[in-house]
């Protein structure tokens, strides 16, 4: 940052206030604690706006952290104080940390974490606070505001009502957010302290979510600051739309996902029609991989999973009534990247040409079973060019449709051109 | 580079016969013993898995204890020799049952062998193969023309590039003279 912005800032703050600061001395004093003392800019900016406003007995401008700031304009390296509630509190990670949770206000809410080292007192779950000179950084791609043993915590009595603004899926960033979304996807949980994960849209897109299991008794926070609200969290209903306040946003490879751990749900009333972010990628299907073709699911509702060769449901164990279907795991390389592609049953009868019944056939008649089927399937698409189109998810593209690609007689002309031969 | 924990496929490069013919370079990218080990290709990129289609010529079987095929597979520049051993049992039986000529898609690894009268020799061991149609082949000849284009375009730009001048003196319009006859054999 330019000293001389600083200077100008710190002048005209003082002089909105009727006080006359010479630019120079402001200026030679910046200079003074960021050249000599290594002060880094937002402090010294901070020292010498509270320094002169005391010599011209000026209020109110003061420190800049003193200034009341509302929660969603604060920026990763500002020094702030801010009034908020306690929205959620969370188990912390680390013994240095005292406590961990969600603060928000009209404006909007942020992650906040309270360093153990200076013995701050407990906030409390629904409760307002005022916290002077707190330091926001920047964790995991989100502002996260620090509380420090310079930080002043004072309670509140206020219990304004706070209603949170709603974020379209599409415009969330890391951090905290709230939704108003539709469960339209439920997936099997890939872990054991998963409760829930699956997928909520809402107009502008969709968004992986998770509900992990609450450590201990099912309380949410350290003993006694643990939040008032219900042990534990409650699983979200397919095809029903929630209110979601204060989920936590993450980043992980670039891609969002919400932990509806810190976040209150509320069921709401009335559909929403799910916006899909559909992309397209192009290239030669280079590999099928394992468990594609004829397989066998678990026939207890809403289980789904694919069973084993001897008909094994993770879950269900041994499932004699499997229903069969056909699906393709495979990459689809465009030669800078390769990339995972589910296809679901219509989309791997149109590429091949075998229907599921006739697949079904084919597998009980064939002395290579099932495997005959995946070799089919296989022959047919491995080393073939196509246009998949789909959504994105952990990873791998969920397509909804796929075409072949088509030698194109103009693509030859352009290319030939770039390669700039004389004709032969 | 690759975002940490997690596991990013390499892409298959598309390279024609003529330059993977003139491959020397290889080197491991790490010291791990499972690190990948990566050719050089002279239009300046790094690869450790191609695809290719073309027609495969002739197949043969070798070895009697240590079982293997080798087949031979013609793009419009030159001759890819590919080699499907019993480690690859899946590969080594795809590639048995197919009859020669016929065109074929491989995914495989480019691998580096110094015969003994001191020649270098570059194989692909096979991953995958399958029959496919004269379709097939023709987009791929578009396919690996653009991508080789591509990587000479930016040729001196990037490290791998620079590596592959260093190694091979690389000169691009002679590459891109190689991509124009292949495309000239492609039928209209």
């Amino acid at each position: 940052m330019n000293l001389s912005e600083v200077t100008e800032r710190i002048s005209r703050k003082l002089e909105t206030k009727g006080a006359q600061p010479d630019r120079q001395k402001i200026e030679s004093r910046l200079h003074r604690l960021v050249e000599e003392f290594g002060v880094n800019v937002n402090e010294a900016e901070r020292t010498v706006t509270a320094d002169l406003a005391r010599e011209h007995n000026v209020t109110g401008v003061g420190n800049t952290s003193t200034e009341l700031r509302p929660i969603n304009e604060i920026v990763p390296n500002d020094w702030v104080t801010i009034e908020g509630k306690i929205v959620a509190l969370t188990p912390p990670l680390s013994p240095s940390i005292a406590q961990t949770g969600i603060i928000a206000d009209s404006s909007g809410a942020m992650r906040f974490v309270t360093w153990a080292r200076g013995n701050p007192p407990a906030m409390e779950y629904g409760q307002w606070y005022r916290l002077e000179s707190a330091v926001v950084d920047e964790y995991k791609g989100a502002p996260n505001l620090k509380i420090h043993s310079g930080t002043t915590i004072s309670q509140m009595e206020k219990d304004a009502p706070l209603l949170p603004s709603i974020t379209p899926i599409a415009e969330l960033k890391p951090g905290v957010g709230s939704v108003r979304a539709k469960f339209i996807q439920e997936w099997d949980a890939s872990h054991d302290r998963m409760l829930q994960t699956g997928l909520l849209g809402d107009e502008t897109g969709t968004i992986k979510f998770v509900i992990w299991k609450e450590e201990g008794a099912g309380s949410s926070g350290t003993g006694q600051a643990a939040p008032k609200e219900p042990l534990g969290k409650d699983k979200l209903e397919l095809d029903a739309v929630y209110n979601i306040f204060y989920a936590t946003v993450d980043e992980y490879n670039g891609r969002l996902s919400l932990a509806l751990n810190t976040a209150m749900y509320i069921a709401d009333e009335g559909d929403i029609e799910v916006g899909r972010t559909e992309t397209e990628i192009q290239g030669a299907l280079v590999h099928v991989a394992p468990g594609s073709g004829l397989i066998k699911r678990c026939p207890v509702e809403g289980c789904n999973r694919t069973l084993s060769r001897q008909n094994y449901c993770p879950v269900h164990e041994i499932q004699p009534e499997f229903r069969y279907d056909l699906r393709l795991k495979a990459v689809l390389d465009d030669g800078i990247r390769a990339r995972n592609v589910l296809m679901q049953r219509e989309i791997v009868e149109a590429l091949t040409g075998i229907a599921l019944e006739e697949a079904i056939e084919i597998a009980e008649t064939n002395p290579l079973g099932m495997d005959e089927i995946f070799y089919r399937v296989r022959n047919t698409v491995l080393g073939r060019y196509y246009t998949c189109s789909g959504s994105e998810f952990g990873g791998r593209m969920l397509v909804n449709s796929c075409t072949p690609i088509v030698f194109s007689p103009e693509e030859l002309a352009s290319l030939l051109n770039r390669a700039g031969g004389e004709p032969a | 580079m690759k975002p940490q924990g997690t596991f990013e496929r390499e892409p298959a490069r598309r390279v024609f016969a003529s330059e993977l013919r003139e491959t020397r370079y290889q080197f491991k990218d790490g010291d791990d013993e499972k690190s990948p080990t990566y050719v050089i290709l002279p239009s300046g990129i790094r690869s450790n898995r191609i695809f290719i289609v073309g027609t495969l010529t002739e197949k043969e079987r070798r070895g009697d204890q240590n079982i293997f095929y080798r087949g031979r597979v013609a793009d419009p520049t030159g001759t890819f020799f590919i080699m499907a051993g019993s480690y690859q049992p899946e590969a080594m039986q795809q590639l048995a049952r197919i009859e020669p000529p016929a065109f074929v898609a491989v995914v495989g690894k480019p691998n580096l062998y110094t015969t003994q009268d001191g020649n270098c020799l570059v194989s692909v061991r096979v991953e995958s193969i399958a029959v496919v149609d004269r379709e097939t082949r023709d987009l791929w000849v578009l396919d690996t023309a653009r991508e080789t284009l591509d990587r000479l375009e930016a040729f001196g730009t990037t490290d791998d590039s620079k590596k592959a001048q260093e190694e091979y003196g690389t000169q691009p319009d002679l590459y891109k003279k190689i991509v124009y006859d292949a495309l000239s054999q492609v039928q209209l």
